[in-house]
C-alpha cells in the first residue's frame, strides 16, 4: 500500500540535492574566511558540515531510489552516485576533523577545497542526467562552440552526381554519410554511446560494448541494421525516438550494403544498387527555375498598391523578393497600365497578361525585365514583329502565346534566346503552319497542340 | 502567447461558433440567475483573447480568407485537379498486369492470402479471378495499360503510376475520408481545404475549391470529403451542380438591377460587420465574404461554367454533351476552372464498386462501360492541359479510395452471378501527372497476384506528403492549431515519394 513511497522519494531527489549543495557551499566558503587565533565561525562551519552531510546522505538515498525506479542506466549514474557518496562521507569527515579545533589549518582547507570539487562534479553530472549534456553549450554562440570543439556540425546526407552515379563508392559516398547524418552525434570518437563509434570503417568493425554490430552478408542478424527496423517505441530502436529517423531508402541501402558484404570499397554498380534507392541523393544538375536574386521582399504597402490597382501580385515563394503578377481579375489592363508595374519591374518573375487589352506595344515595356521567367500573353492582340525583343530577356523560359496572331516566322525570331525552353502557340497561325514546316529546327520546344483522340470502334460499344 | 492562453482563445472562438438560438433560449431559462454572477466568474475577457490569438485586428486574410498567400517554398504546381473514382476501380483490370493470376483463375484462393484477414464481403475460401482485360505496354515508358482504356494508353507517357498504394480502410465511406482528409473519421479538413487555406486563390471572382460530381451519386462519405473540418468553413469545397445551372440563382430576378443588388449586399454586410465587431466570431467574416463572392461570381461563373461556347474540336476531344451530367463535362469544366485560376478542382465519379452482384457491377461488362465513360475525357483533359501549357503548373491525380481483390467475390458464401471483386486495401494503382511529376515513371511493385505491394509501397499519407510538396508545402511544417495542438494533413506520418518527382 505504501509502495508509492519509494518512487515518490526517488522523484524528490532533484529537490533534495539542493540542500547539501547549498549548506556545504556555505560551510566551504566559511573555511576560507580570514581567521585569527580563534576562528569564531567554527561552530557554524561544523554545523554546516554535519547538517550538509546528513542532507547529502538523504539526497543520496533518494537518488538511489530514483535510479531504482526510474530506469536510469547504471553506466550513466555510476560516477554521479559515487560522487554523492564521497560528498556525504567527506562532509562527515570534515565535521570530525574540525570537531576539536580552534582554527582551520591548511590541511583542513585542502580537504574543504577537495570536497567543493567533488560536490561540483557530482552536481554537474546530476544536471547532465536531467538536463542533457549539452545544456550549457547549446546556448553558446556557434563560433565559440566550434572553438571549444563541442559542436557536432549537422552532416549532410549522401550527395551523388547525376551522371556516373553508378561509379560512386557505396561505403564512403553513401553509407558513411548516412551514418554521419543519423548516428554521428551520439556515436563519434568523443562521444561513444554504447562504446560505439560509427564515424569510420574501423569503428564499425570494432563494434560496441555488446560486441560486433554487423555480420557481412547477414543483415537480419546484424544489430546495425536490425535496430533500425525495430518498432519506434522499442527500447532498442535506433536512432532513439525523437531524433532524426533515416528514410526507408536509407535503411534499405544499409541493408543492401551489409548483404553485399559490408565492404569498404565497392561501387554502387558492383553492389547492384538501383537508381530508385538513391534517387533522393542525386544532385540535380538543373539550375533553379527562377533566377537567384538578393532582392529583399517587397513591402506590404507596395504590394497593397499593386492589388488596389487591380493586379494579382504575390511573392513567388515565402520570403522571396521576386513576384508573380497576373491580371486574372483585371481584364481591362491596357498598355498604359504598365506604368503601375514599372517601379517593380525588376522583381517580376512571372507575368500573366492573358486575356487583357495588351498589344504589341507592351513588348517594348517588357524589355530589360532581367528576372522575367514565365510570360503569358494568351488571348491578346500581341502578334507583331517586335517579339524578337523577348529573345533578349536573359531568363525567359516559358512563353505562352496561345490564341494570339503570331505566325511561325515571328516565332523563329525567338531562336536567338539562350534561355527559352518552351513556347506555347496553340490556336495561332503558327500552329497551322507548323505541321507543314518540315525542316524547321528551333532551340526550344514549340507546343502547337491541336491534339485529337481518333474515334475507336470501342467508343460506342456498350457491354 | 503561451499554450494555455492559446487554448482559452480557441475555446472562446469555439463557444462563439457554437452559440445558436437554441442555446440562447436554454440559457434564458436556466441561467438568468447566473447572469448576475457572470462578471465575477469570468474575469478574463474572451474578446480580448480572440483579438490576441487570431489576430482579429483584421489583416487582409481576415477580411478575405481566400486572399492569396505565397507558398512556403517554390512548388512546381499551382493548381490541383483530383479525379476520384468513387467506389474504387479494379487495378487488376486497368494498370496492374498479373499474368500469373490468370493461371489461377477459378482455383481456390491459397490459404496464405486469407489467414488472419478480413474482407468486406468475402467469406470462407473464394476462387481466384484472373484479369479480364487484355494488357499491352504503351508509349516510350512501356507502361502497362489494358484495353479497357484505349485512349488513355496513348497518353500514358504523361503520367507517373503509383502501383503499390495501400490504405487501411476497407469500407467506402471511411476509405474516401482517409484518402481525402488523411483520417478515416469525420472532422479533418480535406486536402483541397488545406491547400486553399495555405495558398488562397488567385481569381477573386471564383471559389478557390470547386467540387463536381458525376455518375448519379455523390461519394458515400458525404460532403465531408470536401469539408473544411476544423479549418474555417470558407475553405470547404464549393459543390457545383452537375446538371442544369451549375450554381442556382446566378441570374438576377427581373427588376433587380446590378446596382440595387450591390446596395442590398453592402447593407447586409454592414449589419454583419457590426455583428462581427460585437461578437468577434470569425464565421461572420466567412459569411460577409460569401456574400461578396456570390456577387462577384455572377460575373464570372456563367462564363466559366458554360461549355457551350467551347469549339467543336474540344467537344470532340472530350466527348462532351452539353446539358447532361457526365464525367466528360466535368473534365472540361475542370480545365476551364484551372485556366481561370481556381486552386483546387475535385471531381468525383460514382459507379466503380464492381462486386459482381449485377450487370453494372461486373468486372467484364459494367466496368468496361464505366471505363469508356472516363477513358476519353481524362485522356483529353491531359492533352488539353498540355496544349495550353497548363500541365506545367497543374497537378492531376487519379485514383479510387482502395483497390479490388484478386479473388472473385463470394458474398454470403455464395457464387455471384457476375464476375466481381471485393474491396482490397493492400495494393492498388493511382497515377499523377503534370506540374513537378516525373513523366513515364512507375513506382511500386506488387506480388504475382497483385494482392500486396512487395516493394516501393506508398501510403495515403505518403501520397498527401507528395501532393503538398508539389504545391510548395513541407507537410511536416504545414499545421493548424486546434484543440491545443498543431494538426497536419499527414498527422505524424508521410514520406515524400522522390521517385515520381521530376
Amino acid at each position: 500500500m505504501l509502495d508509492f513511497l519509494g518512487p515518490l522519494l526517488g522523484r524528490m531527489h532533484p529537490v533534495l540535492v539542493h540542500l547539501p549543495i547549498g549548506i556545504l557551499i556555505f560551510g566551504i566558503v566559511l573555511c576560507f574566511f580570514p581567521q585569527r587565533e580563534k576562528n569564531n565561525f567554527l561552530p557554524a562551519i561544523r554545523l554546516a558540515f554535519l547538517i550538509g552531510g546528513i542532507a547529502a546522505l538523504g539526497a543520496g538515498i533518494s537518488g538511489f531510489l530514483q535510479y531504482q525506479f526510474e530506469g536510469f542506466a547504471w553506466e550513466d549514474v555510476r560516477v554521479h552516485l559515487v560522487g554523492g557518496i564521497l560528498t556525504a562521507l567527506g562532509s562527515f569527515g570534515l565535521f570530525f576533523h574540525l570537531r576539536k579545533k580552534d582554527v582551520i589549518q591548511s590541511k583542513g582547507k585542502v580537504f574543504a577545497f577537495v570536497l567543493g570539487l567533488i560536490l561540483t562534479i557530482t552536481g554537474h553530472l546530476g544536471g547532465n542526467l536531467t538536463h542533457g549534456e549539452s545544456h550549457f553549450t547549446d546556448v553558446l554562440p556557434p563560433g565559440l562552440q566550434s572553438f571549444l570543439g563541442i559542436e557536432i556540425l549537422p552532416e549532410k546526407g549522401p550527395q551523388l552526381p547525376e551522371e556516373s552515379w553508378e561509379n560512386a563508392e557505396l561505403f564512403s559516398e553513401v553509407i558513411q554519410p548516412i551514418f554521419n547524418q543519423n548516428c554521428k552525434s551520439c556515436h563519434n570518437p568523443r562521444n561513444q554511446k554504447g562504446e560505439l563509434d560509427l564515424t569510420t570503417m574501423k569503428g564499425l568493425l570494432a563494434g560496441g560494448e555488446d560486441g560486433l554490430i554487423f555480420t557481412a552478408g547477414d543483415a537480419e542478424h546484424s544489430e546495425l541494421f536490425a535496430r533500425l527496423i525495430l518498432p519506434k517505441d522499442d527500447e532498442k530502436h535506433m536512432p532513439p525516438a525523437g531524433k532524426r529517423q533515416p528514410s526507408k531508402e536509407e535503411i534499405a541501402l544499409i541493408e543492401s550494403w551489409i548483404k553485399k558484404g559490408g565492404k569498404e570499397t565497392q561501387t554502387l554498380a558492383e553492389a547492384g544498387i538501383s537508381r530508385k534507392l538513391i534517387e533522393q541523393f542525386i544532385l540535380k544538375s538543373e539550375l533553379p527555375f527562377y533566377p537567384k536574386t538578393s532582392l529583399a521582399i517587397l513591402s506590404a504597402d507596395s504590394l497593397a498598391t499593386l492589388k488596389t490597382a487591380g493586379f494579382f501580385a504575390e511573392a513567388i515563394e515565402s520570403g522571396s523578393g521576386l513576384l508573380k503578377v497576373s491580371c486574372t481579375n483585371f481584364s481591362g489592363f491596357q498598355d498604359s497600365d504598365w506604368e503601375k508595374l514599372s517601379p517593380i519591374k525588376n522583381r517580376i518573375a512571372y507575368l500573366d497578361l492573358s486575356g487583357t487589352q495588351a498589344t504589341d506595344a507592351i513588348l517594348d515595356s517588357l524589355e530589360g525585365l532581367s528576372n522575367l521567367t514565365v510570360l503569358k500573353l494568351n488571348e491578346t492582340a500581341v502578334s507583331g514583329n517586335s517579339l524578337d525583343k523577348l529573345a533578349r530577356l536573359p531568363h525567359l523560359k516559358l512563353l505562352y502565346l496561345n490564341k494570339t496572331g503570331v505566325n511561325l516566322r515571328i516565332i523563329e525570331q525567338l531562336s536567338t534566346s539562350k534561355s527559352l525552353q518552351k513556347v506555347f502557340a496553340y490556336q495561332t497561325p503558327a500552329a497551322e503552319e507548323f505541321p507543314n514546316s518540315g525542316k524547321l529546327s528551333l532551340p526550344f520546344l514549340l507546343e502547337t497542340g491541336n491534339y485529337s483522340l481518333p474515334k475507336l470502334p470501342t467508343d460506342t460499344v456498350v457491354y | 502567447m503561451n499554450s494555455h492562453e492559446k487554448l482559452f482563445a480557441e475555446l472562446a472562438v469555439q463557444k462563439l461558433q457554437n452559440q445558436t438560438r437554441r442555446h440562447f433560449l436554454i440559457d434564458c431559462v436556466s441561467k438568468v440567475g447566473g447572469l448576475a454572477m457572470a462578471p465575477l466568474l469570468f474575469g478574463c475577457e474572451p474578446e480580448q483573447l480572440i483579438k490576441k490569438s487570431t489576430g482579429l485586428n483584421l489583416s487582409e486574410r481576415d477580411l478575405n480568407p481566400l486572399a492569396p498567400l505565397p507558398p512556403p517554398f517554390l512548388g512546381k504546381a499551382k493548381s490541383i485537379i483530383y479525379l476520384h473514382m468513387a467506389g474504387a476501380p479494379s487495378q487488376l483490370e486497368l494498370f496492374d498486369y498479373k499474368p500469373e493470376l490468370a493461371k489461377f483463375h477459378d482455383k481456390d484462393c491459397p490459404e496464405s492470402l486469407l489467414e488472419g484477414r478480413k474482407f468486406a464481403f468475402i467469406r470462407g475460401v473464394p476462387k481466384m479471378l484472373g484479369p479480364q482485360a487484355k494488357f499491352a505496354q504503351h508509349g516510350q515508358s512501356g507502361a502497362w495499360v489494358s484495353d479497357y482504356l484505349p485512349h488513355f494508353a496513348k497518353v500514358a507517357d504523361e503520367v507517373a503510376f503509383l502501383k503499390a498504394v495501400h490504405t487501411d480502410q476497407f469500407n467506402h465511406g471511411p476509405a474516401q475520408l482517409f484518402m481525402q482528409t488523411g483520417s478515416p473519421r469525420l472532422g479533418r479538413p480535406s486536402l483541397g481545404s488545406w491547400v486553399t487555406y495555405g495558398l488562397g486563390t488567385e481569381n477573386q471572382n471564383l471559389p478557390g475549391f470547386v467540387v463536381l460530381t458525376s455518375g448519379g451519386k455523390t461519394p458515400d462519405a458525404g460532403k465531408s470529403v470536401w469539408g473544411s473540418g476544423f479549418l474555417p468553413s470558407v475553405y470547404q469545397g464549393v459543390q457545383c451542380r452537375a446538371k442544369g445551372d451549375p450554381v442556382l440563382y446566378l441570374e438576377d430576378p427581373s427588376g433587380m438591377s446590378r446596382d440595387l443588388k450591390k446596395n442590398v449586399i453592402s447593407a447586409i454586410n454592414q449589419v454583419n460587420q457590426e455583428d462581427f465587431e460585437t461578437f468577434g466570431d470569425p464565421e461572420i467574416l466567412a459569411r460577409i465574404n460569401q456574400y461578396e463572392m456570390a456577387y462577384r461570381m455572377q460575373i464570372e461563373v456563367p462564363e466559366v461554367m458554360n461549355i457551350n461556347d467551347e469549339p467543336e474540336h474540344i467537344h470532340e476531344l472530350y466527348g462532351t454533351k452539353a446539358g447532361e451530367e457526365s464525367f466528360a463535362n466535368n473534365c472540361l469544366l475542370a480545365r476551364k476552372l484551372v485556366e481561370k485560376g481556381v486552386r483546387v478542382v475535385q471531381l468525383y465519379d460514382w459507379g466503380w464498386d464492381t462486386h459482381g452482384t449485377d450487370h453494372d457491377g461486373s468486372i467484364d461488362k459494367g466496368l468496361r462501360n464505366k471505363c469508356r465513360e472516363i477513358d476519353r475525357p481524362m485522356s483529353a483533359l491531359l492533352l488539353d492541359l498540355k496544349q495550353r501549357g497548363l500541365l506545367e503548373e497543374t497537378l492531376v491525380v487519379w485514383g479510387g479510395e482502395f483497390g479490388r481483390t484478386p479473388m472473385q467475390e463470394n458474398r454470403e458464401g455464395k457464387i455471384q452471378g457476375f464476375m466481381g471483386r471485393d474491396h482490397h486495401v493492400d495494393a492498388f494503382t493511382m497515377w499523377m501527372a503534370g506540374g513537378g511529376v516525373k513523366k513515364g515513371a512507375s513506382y511500386g511493385i506488387t506480388d504475382d497476384f497483385g494482392f500486396s505491394g512487395v516493394d516501393e509501397r506508398v501510403s495515403v499519407h505518403d501520397l498527401h506528403a507528395t501532393i503538398l510538396h508539389l504545391m510548395g508545402f513541407n507537410h511536416e511544417k504545414f499545421t493548424y492549431e486546434f484543440q491545443g495542438r498543431p494538426f497536419r494533413l499527414t498527422d505524424v506520418h508521410g514520406e515524400l515519394i522522390h521517385s515520381v518527382l521530376a
